[in-house]
């Protein structure tokens, strides 16, 4: 029962991670998100490539 | 001095404009911005003290003449974010049904190296270029401009959902993007 309420998907990890970026995520979205980051390396490679995009981002034309 | 100064905008001229259009994507409207921007720095070249490179600083003048110009004018935009935030597309194409993604993502190594390298922000630009026109203008808005993005809702008039999809689908496609002419060329050799 529980599980059926924090699983989340690779795609829904996704758009929490894109969300997270322009507002903070309601609780249970950061709970999800936090559980399933923990169990998949995959997502969280795609965590740490939108920081560095946003890090690029910040420095274009300087 | 002076002189120096114009030269030494003059050759920046190019790469702002390459990014001016990035944002606003129409080229009148860049080339208007770009020359703003660059008699403004002639003329506030006294405020320039040399703390940092000439670049920043007129990249800089540069972000408040395309945020005047939004307060001018962009309003036109915002009917067309509207129907691109609605279209029906959601990468579905890239996810299993159940929600794994069928090509996994690359390490993209490390950060550093990119960040240090000339030719990785060639790509992006390349990149940023291929998004849709308005999937470009709302992620350059917040992630160039870096503007809130509940004011980037109030400049386009679209709602924070149509917001919220547009960037999650520019960053989708920005991260497919580098990751083919870039992370994965990188890693292959």
């Amino acid at each position: 029962m529980i599980k059926r309420l924090t699983r989340i998907t690779c795609r829904q990890a996704h758009v929490l991670l894109s969300e997270r970026m322009d507002r903070p995520l309601s609780p249970l979205g950061r709970y999800r998100l936090y559980l399933h980051l923990k169990a998949c390396d995959l997502c969280s490679r795609v965590d740490r490539q939108f920081d560095l995009m946003r890090r690029a981002m910040r420095r274009l034309g300087e | 001095m002076d002189a120096d100064l114009s030269q030494s905008l003059a050759e920046l001229r190019p790469a702002l404009l390459k990014i001016a259009r990035l944002q606003l994507r129409n080229d009148t409207w860049a080339e208007d911005v770009v020359s703003e921007t660059l008699i403004a720095a002639l003329e506030g070249a006294g405020k320039f003290a040399g703390q940092s490179q000439l670049k920043t600083w007129v990249v800089g003048i540069l972000k408040h003449k395309i945020i005047d110009h939004f307060r001018r004018a962009a309003r036109e935009v915002s009917a067309d974010a509207q129907v691109e935030a609605a279209e029906v597309e959601t990468f579905d194409e890239l996810y299993l049904p159940g929600g794994h993604r069928i090509d996994p993502p690359l390490d993209w190594g490390d950060p550093e190296d990119a960040l240090s390298r000339t030719q990785f922000f060639e790509i992006l630009q390349l990149c940023v270029d291929r998004l849709p026109v308005n999937l470009g203008r709302v992620f350059m808005m917040r992630e160039w401009l870096e503007f809130e993005t509940a004011q980037i809702c109030k400049e386009l008039a679209i709602t924070s959902t149509n917001c919220f999809v547009m960037l999650f689908r520019a960053r989708m496609r920005l991260r497919e993007c580098l990751e083919s002419n870039w992370f994965g060329k990188v890693q292959s050799g």
